[in-house]
């Protein structure tokens, strides 16, 4: 690879140096960006009284762990991260499955009017969500069915984005192998379900992992549909204990709910970071 | 290209015709079986909502008891569009009118470079006369005032976010990826901390940042003071706070960015590097003449991405600062949420909602472009 670090002579060693001092250059600014994050764990480790005198410290002042045992032993933090949690699994587990249902559909079995539902489906990728809470709301307002899990799950399993992936995915698996579960009498659920699905793990492990997270930090639908305390997800939760900063003697627990709420989602990135970042790319049409 | 591959018919059957048609028949059941309770959830919660904010947004709506609509005909959009006294300047944001008109030199490069057909650029040309030299030249004339002057404050909060931030953001997200567009081990540590923020949610990035920002308790005040400074009260001053929300969410998301760019870096030819390398071109001059061309797709892409996204702001600011300090940074999304939710006046939030919709399509409908161009 990089042939300046064989290549003995003084000439050639300076774009090394250079490559060195960049590095460092680069990591002091990433430093200076990790801190933020540092700095919320340090304050949910350090106990409220050493708080009221200083919150600029970057370890834990007077270590301890008693904001994070309090948020998760009392109060509605753990219901949140339950409701968080039970909705945002199910809305992946759904997602995949019928993504992956819908995509092999699409991609393999020549049935008359897809060429009419395709672009129909594809349509819906150019929709801003965001710009139509209302008529959603009041769909469930009428039905009567805020404040559930389903109403939570619903509009987020409609994302088309999914049917997208996987039908470019499905269409890339030589057809050779589908063939040849065909010929053996295998029906098309079970070549479905035991050779498309395991052969598309990659494409699901992208796509699971981007709708947790998206699912996870939906802000602006929980808000407006869970509005009792009980059906807040942690996100919508987190948002409600905010807004009083000045009388911040809680702090020290405020920031451990911090944490706790987005301690999930930053092991699962360090786990499957490089399935997220397939995700996007896939997922925005960069590739 | 890739329409084709997937609409493929395969296996030609042996042929009798009464075993094509139980065939077809059959392919038909499976596929709409397939893709059946996709479709449904797809019907009911994505498609019929859009048709219906177009219906509703004649009505009004009560908060408290939906089920009884009046039909208003389009008094929502003469309430959000109109005022009274209303007069037509030349001189009306002139500025902002002139850069709108600016905006016809790259269509019409696209017709002559027939990226765009004929009639999409008489198309887009139509348009922008007619929004920028016709419909901005209206306004409150003297003694008037708009109908609902806060629909267009927090518009106008929206556009000056979405200008902001989209220069800012993706010029950041350019500068991380060819920082971080080299091998090892080191690079990748460096990669996971600059995406690390993006998976966090947005009230977690609000605790972070308002408590930041506060000019007592955070760590930019202290830097303010430590490098004798004032600290400054970032979230309450009504020409910083936006700046603030900028960076917060510049902070939050550039990650998704730099993902972006460091797959289009890798599409690029290295051999052209290699080239420019023995030629003894400059850093700079690499840049423009391989990097910067090479990335054109995938700057349009995240442009249009960021664009995007940077119109439905709101969680960062109704959390950080509820609209102000003095609707300083009040937003489209907050107005429609408090016009619903606070006034009870769901049909005029309907109306609003068609049309950030519509602003927003333009976009989407770009974005649909660029990604699905295979050159």
């Amino acid at each position: 690879m990089s042939q300046t670090a064989v290549n003995p002579t003084p000439r050639l060693l300076k774009p090394k140096v250079k490559q060195t001092l960049f590095l460092s250059l680069l990591s002091v600014f990433a430093a200076i960006w990790i801190l933020p994050l540092i700095w919320m764990f340090s304050l949910a480790f350090s106990s409220n009284e050493a708080l009221q005198v200083s919150t600029n410290s970057l370890t834990p002042v007077d270590p301890t762990a008693e904001n994070l045992i309090a948020v998760i032993q009392g109060g509605l933090t753990p219901r949140w991260m339950l409701n968080s949690v039970i909705v945002t699994g199910f809305t992946t587990l759904f997602t995949l499955i019928l993504s992956a249902m819908a995509g092999y559909a699409f991609a393999r079995i020549p049935f008359r009017g897809k060429k009419i539902v395709y672009p129909l489906v594809l349509a819906g990728l150019m929709v801003p969500r965001e710009a139509m809470f209302i008529p959603l709301f009041l769909m469930f307002a009428e039905a009567d069915y805020h404040n559930t899990y389903e109403a939570l799950m619903l509009p987020r399993i409609a994302a088309p984005l999914g049917v997208f992936i996987m039908t470019q995915f499905m269409a890339a698996i030589p057809m050779e192998i589908e063939e040849a579960s065909r010929v053996d009498g295998a029906s098309r659920w079970r070549t479905f379900w035991s050779v498309m699905m395991p052969m598309s793990v990659p494409a699901m492990t992208a796509l699971g992992i981007f709708t947790y997270i998206l699912t996870w930090n939906d802000f602006l639908w929980p808000l407006v549909s869970a509005t009792q305390r009980e059906m807040f997800t942690i996100t919508t939760g987190l948002a409600s204990l905010q807004g009083n900063f000045a009388q911040a003697t809680e702090l020290g627990s405020l920031m451990a709910r911090g944490v706790v709420a987005s301690l999930p989602l930053l092991i699962l990135f360090f786990i499957f970071q490089k399935q997220l970042v397939r995700g996007i790319s896939i997922g925005s049409g960069g590739k | 290209m890739s329409q084709k591959t997937i609409f493929s018919e395969r296996r030609p059957e042996v042929p009798t015709a009464g075993n094509r048609f139980a065939k077809s028949v059959k392919k038909d059941l499976a596929g709409w079986g397939f893709i059946g309770p996709f479709m449904l959830i797809y019907l009911v919660f994505l498609v019929w909502p859009i048709l219906q904010a177009i219906g509703l947004g004649f009505f009004k709506i009560d908060l408290l008891v939906i089920t009884d609509r009046t039909f208003i005909g389009l008094q929502n959009y003469f309430r959000m569009f109109w005022g009274e006294n209303m007069e037509w300047t030349l001189g009306n944001m002139w500025e902002w009118r002139i850069a709108g008109l600016l905006l016809l030199i790259p269509v019409f490069r696209g017709w002559r470079s027939k990226t765009l057909s004929t009639l999409e650029s008489v198309v887009y040309s139509v348009s922008l006369v007619v929004i920028f030299a016709g419909v901005m030249g209206l306004a409150p004339g003297e003694g008037g005032r708009w109908n609902d002057s806060l629909f267009w404050l927090s518009f106008g909060n929206t556009v000056l976010f979405v200008l902001l931030s989209t220069p800012v953001i993706v010029g950041m997200g350019l500068l991380l990826a060819m920082a971080l567009n080299r091998p090892g081990r080191w690079t990748g540590v460096l990669r996971t901390v600059f995406f690390a923020p993006y998976v966090l949610s947005v009230s977690v990035l609000t605790l972070i940042w308002a408590f930041l920002l506060n000019p007592q308790l955070g760590l930019i005040g202290t830097f303010l003071e430590f490098i004798g400074l004032e600290p400054i009260s970032f979230l309450t001053s009504p020409t910083l706070a936006m700046p603030a929300i900028v960076i917060a969410t510049l902070w939050w998301t550039v990650g998704f960015n730099v993902v972006l760019y460091l797959a289009g870096l890798q599409d690029i030819d290295k051999s052209l590097y290699e080239a420019a390398e023995i030629d003894g071109a400059s850093f700079w001059q690499r840049f423009r003449d391989v990097t910067w061309p090479g990335l054109r797709r995938t700057t349009l892409l995240v442009m249009v991405l960021q664009i995007i996204a940077s119109f439905q702001i709101f969680g960062q600011v109704f959390i950080m600062t509820r609209g102000g300090p003095n609707g300083a940074t009040r937003v489209s999304i907050q107005h429609i949420y408090e016009s619903a939710f606070r006034d009870f006046n769901l049909g005029y939030a309907s109306a609003m909602s068609v049309f950030l919709f519509l602003v927003m399509i333009v976009f989407s409908v770009l974005q649909f472009r660029f990604s699905r161009d295979e050159t």
